[in-house]
């Protein structure tokens, strides 16, 4: 899922001090899973910006609603109307979410109160941590299920690098090796003759951005569409 | 109880305004100490600054 973390209070209150009515938008999917932008949070933000404003001397009329994906059309259907009653939106997704919320609701104005992080696993409560990096172009297959671009700190195909001591990374002592990881998981597989083998250079012309992608059972009916307009 | 004291406190609302206390039910003196905690705890801090007092124009 899409980690995401909250912005500092004070950088949200900059954001909104001056409107005067903020529809407060949260996501029912990723960023509800992480604590950060679901349906208990948007509450949680609401409550201190209406106090906040209160102290401040200050009108803003606050609002809370909470769609199931800001990521799909189709959810924006319940508020789509009302959007348009608000100075701003406050959108509580990531970074997709908030600009396919501009998107849709044009031309209402959409203010992140989140920063996205990474694509992550949930490791303990409150804890996530990243495990992929979209590359476009997955390598998982050769490193035992343990992804060297997104766990090393070099992205390196071909480890370990001479940073690597008594199982964890230069770059950071909190940090496992992958390449100790890798190693260790081959290992418990009898997979590691594998590791004598170069990995080519890997191939970064998939991370081209923005990055689209079309089902191929909807390829033809997107080009056929294409050509009616 | 951690989380609501830095809510509060991001927000300009001093933090020991909020408190929690695990008391038994039999535990009477604990009880009667907590409240007096509070209670001079709310007189050092004055008025919620939130709740403007009755009768004003709001």
């Amino acid at each position: 899922m899409i980690i995401a973390e909250r912005k500092l209070f004070e950088q949200i209150w900059e954001s909104i001090k001056d409107r005067k009515s903020v529809l407060i938008l949260g996501c029912g999917t990723c960023v509800s899973v992480c604590q950060s932008g679901g349906e208990k949070e948007v509450g949680l933000l609401a409550s201190e910006l209406r106090m906040k404003s209160k102290l401040e001397g200050k009108e803003i009329k606050i609002e809370e609603a909470t769609i199931e994906r800001q990521c799909d059309k189709e959810f924006f259907d319940s508020i789509k109307d009302k959007a348009k009653e608000y100075d701003a939106i406050l959108s509580m997704a990531c970074g997709a979410g908030v600009q396919f919320s501009a998107e849709v609701l044009e031309p209402v104005v959409v203010i992140p109160a989140l920063n996205t992080r990474f694509i992550g696993v949930t490791m303990d409560e409150g804890i996530w941590a990243e495990r992929c990096r979209a590359c476009g172009n997955c390598v998982l297959r050769d490193y035992g299920g343990i992804c060297p671009i997104t766990i090393c700190a070099k992205s390196l195909v071909n480890g370990p690098c001479g940073g690597s001591k008594n199982g964890k990374c230069e770059a950071s002592q909190e940090k496992d090796c992958a390449w100790v990881l890798i190693y260790n998981r081959l290992k418990k597989q009898n997979r590691l003759d594998e590791l004598r083998r170069w990995a080519p250079l890997k191939d970064y012309t998939t991370q081209t951005h923005p990055g689209r992608y079309v089902n191929e059972a909807y390829r033809k009916p997107e080009l056929e569409a294409k050509n009616v307009k | 109880m951690q989380q609501a004291k830095k809510l509060l406190q991001e927000v300009g609302i001093e933090p020991e305004r909020v408190e929690m206390f695990n008391i038994g039910a039999s535990d009477a003196v604990l009880f009667a100490r907590a409240a007096d905690q509070m209670t001079e705890s709310a007189r050092r801090l004055g008025p919620n600054p939130l709740k403007k007092p009755r009768g004003e124009v709001k």
